[in-house]
């Protein structure tokens, strides 16, 4: 589907766009389109926009539903999320920790300060289960366990990332994929590790700087949701509207085509939205369930094998001015269900109105199936300040007030079978010419914000005749940054063309710094080079000995010959000499070119393998 | 090692050009200091017969000897041929890789 101008240029046919779902991957589609000259309608089922990235506002206090550093690889987002908040961005430092058997320990993971954490005893079995490890790893890593097993041995892996890992996805470290950890730390390039190293980190247009361990992000004053809020504002203000607390219910279609989506609004009537293209961002299996007619039965088994993890917090108001220095911290001890702690007055010191009291958000991973799920706010709030106090993190009698928030699906599972899931329903929309799906949920990827609004800005520009995949987003990093190409099963729709987010002048320039340092020198031509200069330095010297004469020529040039077979200082020892010193020579200019070619691949190597070692550290 | 020859390869594509004017340079640099240096070391260190082989270096560069006049000299000679050496090997290396990426070109075409 593509715009049609008439004869003036201006645009004759208008796309009726419905957006479905208003979180970071719907509204930035809605605000790409009205940037287009599109003015979309966006429905959400909530009361609040901002999906995932909410802010819920209780009696002041704000809550951020996961904690959402605003930092991005992608300049094109950096540039959105500056566009939509303008000046209200806080830069704040990043400190989190681990808790676990009573000790803080750094985040991301640091070799020295978890071994002294830990204590002799742990700290020597730690070593030795690493070096086990690095001796006889895991010859495949098809599961998460394998893949953190192999890097940091058995015993760290049990300290450090299996509680935790099980606590937020409910299942077996040894039932996850490994794609999950892999999806962390891919998008390190070579290219990317060494221009990290050399030039350190490179800054996008905002001068945000780009690593995968950053020390600061960037915050809204007032929470994500505050983007969310304001880009519906600014969507408003453009003519495109945003309705809430629509659910979508039916969406029908024909011959590949969405021809009426149907949803419920709160007061239980029904609605119509007969839209000429639709993008949506609703769970994958919400939607194939919802598409009529049904689609085949290997399609919508396959959709309801789709898992999601459900996500509870519960913020808490403590009569306290600083609890913790950290952002978040992450609770390994098993003996309690807390998966992390957010202390939302450390994100942003606006995100409490009373100065002397701390707001903390309890975080709890279950699925809606467990009782506890189902457990009245107030019984959590009593559950929540008996961890918490039972960590040592507060007094129960600190606690002023508390709210519950509930997240349904707010991650998406990367068990055995996603895989084969996914492929099969992503085969199946394929057929749909005027229906795109987008975002974490709408594409079953666990894409952090920056990425999910990406797939909305590709999928608005597809609208508009463009070509992305949106499917390739947060696989393929050569996609975004490098080559500007990827491969791709392509549909009806979904071919792959080397769209670029904006590459910043400074990072082209250092690309071609590093072209320059790390281009190889041709190792025959130095070789041939050296040879030939070589053969002719002794040619040359021996020649003038000759042509001096003397009574004894040359005695002290003719100790050459302990080393060139043959050599003398005559004519024929000249042209002898001139051949000898030109292998020689050749040979050391070879071996110097190839040394040093060598030498800056291990160096390239060593520094990628040192970013992954980093950046795997990261992973939680 | 095929690993690394793959990422080197990702990572640049590009093989050196040497710029034969700065080779000279460095080599002239390297080629004068370095005659001064070990002339004046020598002179230094004293004794008998002071740099009786580096003294042989006079039959190729006139008005050369192992004194302090002569290590003067030498820094000229030496910058000299250290300079015409480097000029040539950069000039070698450039004619032979561009030789040799011409040839590899018309291969793949």
């Amino acid at each position: 589907m593509e715009l049609v101008f008439d004869e003036s240029g201006a645009i004759d046919y208008m796309p009726d766009v419905l957006v479905i779902g208003a979180g970071p991957a719907g509204l930035t589609a809605a605000y790409e389109l009205s940037k287009l000259g599109i003015q979309p309608t966006v429905v959400e089922a909530d009361a609040q926009v901002g999906g995932l990235s909410r802010t819920v506002n209780y009696n002041g206090y704000r809550f951020d539903i996961g904690g959402h550093r605003f930092f991005s690889k992608i300049p094109l987002v950096n540039e959105l999320w500056h566009e939509i908040l303008q000046d209200e961005f806080l830069t704040r430092p990043r400190l989190s920790r681990i808790y676990y058997d009573n000790h803080f320990f750094d985040y991301p993971l640091k070799a020295f300060n978890a071994l002294a954490g830990l204590g002799p005893l742990e700290a020597t079995l730690v070593a030795l289960s690493y070096a086990k490890a690095k001796l006889l790893p895991h010859q495949q890593e098809i599961t998460f366990e394998q893949w953190v097993t192999n890097r940091f041995g058995q015993r760290l892996y049990e300290i450090f990332f299996k509680s935790y890992t099980e606590k937020v996805w409910g299942i077996p470290c040894s039932e996850i994929s490994a794609d999950w950890a892999v999806q962390r730390i891919k998008n390190l390039s070579l290219h990317e590790a060494v221009r990290n190293a050399l030039f350190g980190a490179a800054q996008a247009k905002d001068g945000q700087i780009i690593t995968s361990l950053i020390e600061t992000f960037h915050y809204p004053r007032l929470g994500p949701g505050q983007m969310w809020e304001h880009c519906e504002h600014l969507l408003a203000h453009r003519g495109a509207q945003t309705i809430r607390g629509i659910k979508i219910e039916k969406i029908r279609h024909s011959r590949g085509h969405v021809e009426c989506v149907y949803g419920r609004n709160a007061s239980g009537e029904i609605v119509e939205f007969n839209s000429t293209q639709v993008i949506s961002t609703m769970p994958l299996r919400s939607l194939i369930n919802a598409l009529d007619p049904v689609p085949p039965d290997k399609v919508l088994q396959a959709a309801n094998q789709l898992r999601y993890r459900d996500y509870l917090t519960a913020a808490l108001i403590v009569k306290r001015e600083e609890v913790f220095p950290d952002n978040w911290i992450y609770i390994h001890s098993p003996e309690v269900k807390i998966g992390r702690i957010q202390n939302y007055k450390n994100w942003s010191p606006d995100m409490v109105p009373d100065a002397a009291k701390t707001s903390l958000g309890l975080e709890y991973f279950l699925w809606q199936e467990d009782d506890m799920w189902r457990w009245s706010d107030d019984r959590l709030i009593d559950f929540g300040i008996r961890e918490c106090s039972a960590l040592g993190i507060i007094e129960p009698g600190e606690v002023e007030d508390g709210a519950i928030v509930r997240m349904k699906k707010a991650y998406p599972i990367y068990d055995h079978t996603y895989t084969e899931s996914l492929a099969t329903v992503r085969n199946y929309l394929e057929i749909f010419s005027n229906l795109q799906t987008i975002g974490r949920n709408g594409l079953h990827r666990y894409n952090n914000q920056d990425h999910s609004m990406l797939t909305g800005v590709y999928a608005a520009r597809n609208i508009t005749g463009e070509k992305h995949d949106v499917w390739a987003v947060n696989t393929e990093k050569e996609y975004l940054e490098e080559d500007h190409t990827t491969s791709s099963t392509s549909g009806d729709r979904l071919v792959p063309v080397g769209i670029v987010p904006a590459i910043s002048e400074a990072d082209v320039s250092t690309d071609v710094i590093l072209e320059t340092i790390f281009a190889r020198l041709d190792p025959v031509a130095m070789g041939g080079a050296v040879g030939i200069v070589s053969g002719l330095v002794l040619f040359l010297a021996t020649a003038i000995l000759l042509l001096k004469g003397g009574e004894v020529i040359g005695p002290n040039l003719s100790l050459l010959s302990n080393y060139l077979f043959g050599y003398q200082v005559t004519w024929t020892g000249a042209f002898l000499g001139l051949v000898e010193a030109g292998v020689v020579g050749f040979i050391l200019g070879y071996l110097f070119a190839y040394l040093r070619n060598l030498g800056l691949t291990a160096y390239a190597y060593f520094v990628k393998r040192r970013a992954e070692s980093e950046a795997s550290g990261d992973i939680l | 090692m095929q690993e690394k020859s793959d990422q080197s390869a990702r990572l640049s594509h590009m093989v050196v050009s040497i710029q034969a004017g700065v080779l000279a340079f460095v080599f002239a640099v390297i080629g004068g200091l370095g005659l001064f240096l070990v002339t004046a070391w020598l002179l230094v260190k004293g004794g008998e017969h002071v740099g009786a082989h580096l003294n042989l270096l006079g039959q190729y560069l006139i008005g050369y000897s192992v004194t302090w006049t002569g290590s003067l000299v030498g820094l000229i000679y030496g910058a000299l041929i250290g300079g015409v050496l480097g000029w040539s090997i950069g000039k070698l290396y450039n004619l032979i890789a561009q030789a040799r990426q011409r040839a590899g070109k018309k291969r793949t075409t």
